[in-house]
Formats: structure tokens, C-alpha cells, sequence
């Protein structure tokens, strides 16, 4: 429980920074941007609290977004200006973040904050002003399932869909090679599970048999007693919803119990930087569903890597990517309706994206009535010690192995 | 009806928890037999001793077994201070309630201690046996899970031998049956309890080092096995070494097998359920233990 005096200080402290805000806003000649005034897009990120790792990630994203734009003239010739404002990771402060920067900032254009608990509070108040709300980190089934007109998720697909290019290739193996029985183990959370879940539900309609089916706490540590069921199953392929450290425990004890099967996924883990050694090197045939990949062939992407790297020192990362997507399918709404403010353009701007396809760092993006991407993630396999991208075909790296080499 | 040879797995798997988990709750219940003291804190002194071995194996590559030579005389030293200069000055009337209080607040340092300094990031040791394992009857046993047991099987056998053959043995039992009578004859309780003391601590050294071999490790994850540790001394009978050793095979091996039809989640309950009914039906503890009794 927050106690009545913390409360009172948030209070005072949104009273404070509003009266600062309009202070800073009192020049303006109230909200009517002139031609070469700069486009003010209005943020909230949790640069603190639960999400600040992620947080800080989708800044830099948003940040390279703006100065790569910016350097190439910015967009309909005005520069792009950011305003970040932090929401502590809390769902009431991001409601008060983006009242204050439609309402009394006057931002011109509005983007998401991360992950679907501060997206959706975050949503509803881009909807009441009618303000287009491109999102890059909320994926749970709840963002879509409110109603909303305005939103749309830039990446390639919902965690149930994650698996779906795999699930696809699966069923177009010949039918003495298909996998016959299948093991899940997924952690007790809802992103890891419908991931695992997503590919489960197509496998079974497919009449592969599920023989283990295991949830676990997130804080487990000891994966033996569900290793042991996975490997005395001899499922012909093992599905991990995980999400780091779980996967390469449930791995590890895997392979102390010498299971082999013929297809071994795992979200999240494979594509850790740490993956490798962790393991103890025994990568072969791991797949892992990617939602970005900075080897992607995508045209806007190259640019991206390299001026990234250029401007922070290190490659970019999935949540880097997802903010610069947002800003890239913002950026192609706007140069096509051909203007970016508040009121009559926004509905434009929603317009457009609805009716569009948008090429971005990963891959042209199409969305449905309720905003959810319509694409499947890439698949990587970890092959001759280096994880690349087979599937799908027209970007693969390397060509899916199957049966998995015995790791 | 699971297989014969998940069966057997489970089987290996639990036996092999089971020897961690004795050795684990033997320090807890020696602490609890010299000096009535219930201590929170063992299990994150253990966590303390996974990070040890975690950090010098992580920071200069050296095995973690390696990492006991320095960890067990720190964590044995470190147990007679606690002993001599914070639990020996709670009065006696109210000693074990405060313990739990004061060890709780050690606890809570040893986790802030170790957030502040590897962060909340789990951490594995990544060995290169860490997936080796070999073959017995068509299950598998881990190399990894078997130094684990091992060491366990070492260490209480060590503090069995030093318990029933030594002189400071026999003044240490004498001081958990009964301490009166010990100082009547001569035995300076005071020092053998802190030396007790840091035996047990002692114990959670290699307990933790045990634990790094093959688990994830982070800085709150000792509540996490205070709960079962505390109900395997209370089945064993509290003061009890081979009556928790006995406790922690068992429920070891009962969890192991229960996970089998309930999964990981509700297999945890069988401490708690055996706890109850210990507690309901038999409070001296199913493992001898006469000490509980006066209580």
C-alpha cells in the first residue's frame, strides 16, 4: 500500500512540474506550429522502477530515431524533438505523462511507452484525444482486446504468433519426418507462455501429440524433476516458453539426462549474447524466434545498425529496434498524410497506417482493425556455433537443420 | 502411471536433493540444539557461500570447489563472533523468540549485501562438466548433482565423527542435552557453544558451495529454502542431526516423486504438509529428538 504522505508527494511533485510546464509553454503562441517549428514527439518511458532495463533500451532507440531522421532534414522538412518524461514504471503516473504532454505540451505526436502494463492506461488517453499511438513493447493479448482504434504495435507479431513461421515449416515436412510427439515447458507468466502456447495450439490441430505439458514459478531453479519427464517422454521435439536463465537451466539439465530430441525452440534465451557459454557450448540446432535481428537484409536496417553503432558504441538490441520501428512507421504516416499536429491530421495519420504497409528495421509491418501486427517472428538456429536466421526463406542465413544435431 | 524409468529418475534425483538438503538443515538444527536459537540466517549464509564460489570462479577461474579452503575457516570464524558478540547477549528467557528477530535482520543484510554487490542478476557457475553425466540402469546422473551429494555425505560424515569421537564432540552433545550439567562437570559451555556455532556456519559454506554447482543462484533466493530447511529439523526432531538428515532424504525424495503427477509448484507444499502434521501429531519430530519435547 502507498502510504497518504508519498501520495501527497506525488501530488505535489505533478503539481509542481505541471506549473513548470506550462511556465515553459507560456511563450508559445498557444499551439498553432508554424512551418519550421520543430515537431514535438511526446513520450513517457519507465526510465526508473521494474522496467528501467527495457526502459532506457526503447529511449535509445527513440533517440537514434530522431537524430538519424534529423540528420537527413528531419520530416516535411521540420526537425524532430523529443520529450522524454519518466513514469517510474508506474501505471498511474504514464496516465498523467501523456495528459500533460498532449494537453499542455502541445506534442505534436505521441508514441508508447514499455510493456503492456503501461501501454494500455497509456492507449486510452491517446484515444480520448484522438491522437495516433504507435507502441513498441506491448504484445499481450489485453492491448488488443480493449477496443482500441488508434493503437498499433510495431513489431512483427503478438507473443502467440511468435512461433508461427516454424509451426508452418513443421507441417510442410513430409509426414514420416514430422515430429510424432512434442514436450512444453513454459514459465508461469504470460509472455513466456504464449509463446510456447501459441506454437502448442497449431502443433496439436496438426495431431501432434503433446506427452509433457509443464509449468513452472518463475523463480525455479532446480529444472531436474521436469527435465526427468521431458527425457524419459522421448518427446520428438522439446518447445521452452522461457525466458533467460530458465531456459538455460532447463537446458543444462536437459543434457545431463542425455535427451536428444530432433527440435529444441526456446524463446527468449538462445538469442542472449550469454547464451553460448552458458550452456557449456553445446548449441547445435537450438531454434529461438527473434523480433529483430541486426543481420536482417532489411533496407532500413543496415542504415540503422551502423548509425547506431556510430552513435552509442554497441549494436542495437530488440527493444532499440522496436522504438526505432515506431518511429519508422510513424515517420512514413506522417510524410504521407503530409502533416503532423494535433486534431483533423491524427485521424489522417491513423488512416493511413491502417490502410498501409510499412517497411521497417524488421520488415514490412501490416496491422488489423484492433492494431495487432500481422507478421510472424524470424527463426534462428544456432548453427556451427553462431546463431543465424533460417527461417523465413526470402532472409534466411542459412538453411534449417533438421533432425538437431545431439547437443 | 509414469514409467519405470521416470520412476527411477525421480528416484536418483530426490536421493541426490536429499543429501543437499541434509546437509543443509544439519547445520540449522545443531544451531537450534546447543543454543535454542532459531536461525534464520543459514540460508543466506549458504547463498552467501554460492556467490563466493560463483565470484572467484567467475572473477579468477578457479574451480568452486577450490573456493571452500577460504570460505569454510571464514564462515567458521564468522559463526563464533555471531555467536559471541550478538546471540550470547540476548537473555536467556526470551532467546529464542529474539533469535529469530535478530537472525531475520542478518538475513536481510546478507541479501541487501549481496543485491549491492553482483546486483539481482541470477548468476550460474558455468562449468565445463557442468552437462556430463553417465549412465546408471537407463537413468542418468549428473557429475555435477554427485559431487553435490558427496560433499554432503563427506561433510555430515565428518561432523558425525567429530560429534560422537572427539572430546569437543562429547562436550557438545553434552551441551545440547543438557547445559547445566555440562558446566557442572567442567564443560565451558560459553566456548563450545560458539565453537558449535561456527560449525554449523561451517556447514552452510559447503552446503553453498554444493548448491552453486548446479543451480541458478540471486541474492533473495534463501527465503525460498528457509521454509523447507525449517520443516525437514522439525520432522527430524529438533537438535537432531541424523534425525534431519533422516527428514531431509525422505521429504527429498517425497518431492521429487510427488512432482511427478503435481508439478514443480505444488510439490514444494509436501514441507508445509509435513510440518503440519508433524507439529499436530507428533511435535518431538518422527526422527528421534527428545529435546523438542521440553518445549
Amino acid at each position: 500500500m502507498r502510504s497518504p504522505l508519498r501520495r501527497t508527494r506525488w501530488a505535489t511533485a505533478l503539481g509542481v512540474t505541471t506549473i513548470l510546464a506550462l511556465g515553459a509553454c507560456s511563450g508559445d503562441d498557444g499551439g498553432e506550429s508554424g512551418k519550421d517549428d520543430p515537431i514535438l514527439v511526446g513520450i513517457s518511458l519507465p526510465l526508473t522502477g521494474d522496467f528501467s532495463e527495457p526502459g532506457k533500451g526503447v529511449q535509445q532507440g527513440y533517440e537514434a530515431w530522431a537524430k538519424i531522421t534529423n540528420d537527413k532534414g528531419g520530416l516535411l522538412g521540420r526537425q524532430i524533438q523529443l520529450k522524454i518524461l519518466d513514469d517510474q514504471s508506474n501505471a498511474d503516473r504514464v496516465v498523467a505523462d501523456y495528459e500533460q504532454l498532449i494537453g499542455s505540451d502541445k506534442a505534436d505526436l505521441v508514441v508508447g511507452p514499455f510493456s503492456t502494463r503501461l501501454v494500455v492506461p497509456a492507449a486510452r488517453v491517446a484515444e480520448e484525444y484522438g491522437m495516433l499511438f504507435v507502441e513498441p513493447a506491448g504484445a499481450a493479448k489485453e492491448v488488443f482486446s480493449q477496443g482500441f482504434k488508434n493503437l498499433f504495435y510495431a513489431a512483427p507479431a503478438v507473443a502467440n504468433d511468435h512461433y508461427n513461421l516454424l509451426a508452418e515449416h513443421i507441417l510442410a515436412l513430409p509426414a514420416d519426418k514430422r515430429p510424432k510427439t512434442a514436450a512444453y515447458a513454459a514459465m508461469d507468466d504470460p509472455f513466456a507462455q504464449g509463446t510456447a502456447y501459441g506454437l502448442k495450439d497449431k502443433m496439436e490441430a496438426a495431431g501432434i501429440k503433446t506427452v509433457v505439458n509443464e509449468v513452472y514459478p518463475p523463480n525455479t531453479t532446480d529444472f531436474g524433476s521436469i527435465a526427468a519427464k521431458i527425457a524419459t517422454s522421448k518427446a520428438d521435439m522439446l518447445v521452452g516458453g522461457s525466458q533467460y536463465q530458465d531456459g538455460v537451466n532447463l537446458i543444462v539439465a536437459l543434457q545431463q539426462l542425455n535427451y536428444q530430441p530432433k527440435l529444441a525452440a526456446f524463446s527468449g534465451a538462445p538469442t542472449n549474447p550469454e547464451f553460448a557459454k552458458a550452456i557449456g557450448n553445446k548449441t547445435e540446432g537450438v531454434l529461438s524466434p527473434t523480433g529483430y535481428s541486426v543481420d536482417a537484409p532489411y533496407e532500413s536496417n543496415k542504415e540503422f545498425v551502423e548509425k547506431y553503432k556510430a552513435q552509442f558504441g554497441a549494436a542495437p538490441d530488440e527493444d532499440q529496434a522496436n522504438a526505432y520501428t515506431t518511429g519508422q512507421v510513424v515517420a512514413a504516416a506522417v510524410t504521407a498524410a503530409g502533416c503532423a499536429e494535433q486534431g483533423d491530421c491524427q485521424k489522417k495519420l491513423v488512416d493511413w497506417v491502417h490502410a498501409n504497409k510499412v517497411e521497417t528495421v524488421v520488415g514490412p509491418l501490416n496491422w488489423d482493425q484492433t492494431g495487432k501486427p500481422q507478421g510472424a517472428h524470424m527463426i534462428q538456429q544456432w548453427i556451427g556455433g553462431e546463431i543465424k536466421i533460417v527461417l523465413p526463406e526470402p532472409v534466411k542465413e542459412a538453411d534449417f537443420v533438421y533432425p538437431k544435431p545431439a547437443w | 502411471m509414469p514409467s519405470a524409468a521416470l520412476l527411477l529418475q525421480s528416484v536418483i534425483l530426490g536421493l541426490l536433493l536429499g543429501g543437499l538438503y541434509a546437509l543443509l538443515a544439519a547445520g540449522l538444527t545443531l544451531y537450534f540444539g546447543i543454543m535454542r536459537v532459531v536461525m534464520i540466517a543459514h540460508s543466506a549464509f549458504l547463498i552467501l557461500a554460492a556467490y563466493l564460489a560463483w565470484w572467484s570462479h567467475s572473477r579468477f577461474g578457479i574451480d568452486p570447489l577450490l573456493s571452500m579452503i577460504v570460505t569454510v575457516p571464514l564462515f567458521f570464524g564468522a559463526g563464533v563472533l555471531l555467536q559471541r558478540a550478538l546471540l550470547s547477549r540476548l537473555r536467556a528467557i526470551t532467546l529464542t523468540m529474539m533469535s529469530v528477530l535478530l537472525t531475520f535482520a542478518v538475513a536481510l543484510i546478507i541479501e541487501g549485501l549481496l543485491g549491492y554487490a553482483f546486483t539481482g542478476t541470477q548468476r550460474r557457475i558455468q562449468l565445463g562438466y557442468g552437462s556430463a553425466s553417465f549412465g546408471l540402469f537407463g537413468a542418468r546422473i549428473a557429475v555435477v548433482k554427485l559431487i553435490a551429494f558427496g560433499l554432503a555425505v563427506v561433510a555430515l560424515a565428518a561432523l558425525y565423527l567429530l560429534m560422537k569421537k572427539t572430546t569437543f564432540g562429547w562436550a557438545l552433545r553434552a551441551t545440547i542435552q543438557h547445559r547445566d550439567a555440562a558446566r557442572l562437570v567442567g564443560i565451558d559451555t560459553e566456548k563450545v557453544a560458539g565453537y558449535g556455532f561456527g560449525l554449523g556456519l561451517a556447514t552452510a559454506a559447503i552446503g553453498g558451495t554444493a548448491l552453486s554447482l548446479d543451480t541458478t543462484i540471486y541474492p533473495s533466493l534463501h527465503w525460498h529454502w528457509i521454509g523447507p530447511l525449517m520443516a525437514i529439523i522439525v520432522v527430524g526432531g529438533l537438535g537432531s542431526v541424523p534425525g534431519a538428515a533422516a527428514a531431509a532424504v525422505l521429504l527429498g525424495l517425497i518431492q521429487s516423486l510427488l512432482q511427478i503427477p503435481l508439478g514443480t509448484t505444488w510439490a514444494q507444499t509436501i514441507f508445509y504438509l509435513a510440518l503440519f502434521a508433524t507439529l499436530a501429531f507428533r511435535p518431538q519430530g518422527f526422527f528421534g529428538g527428545r529435546l523438542a519435547q521440553r518445549f
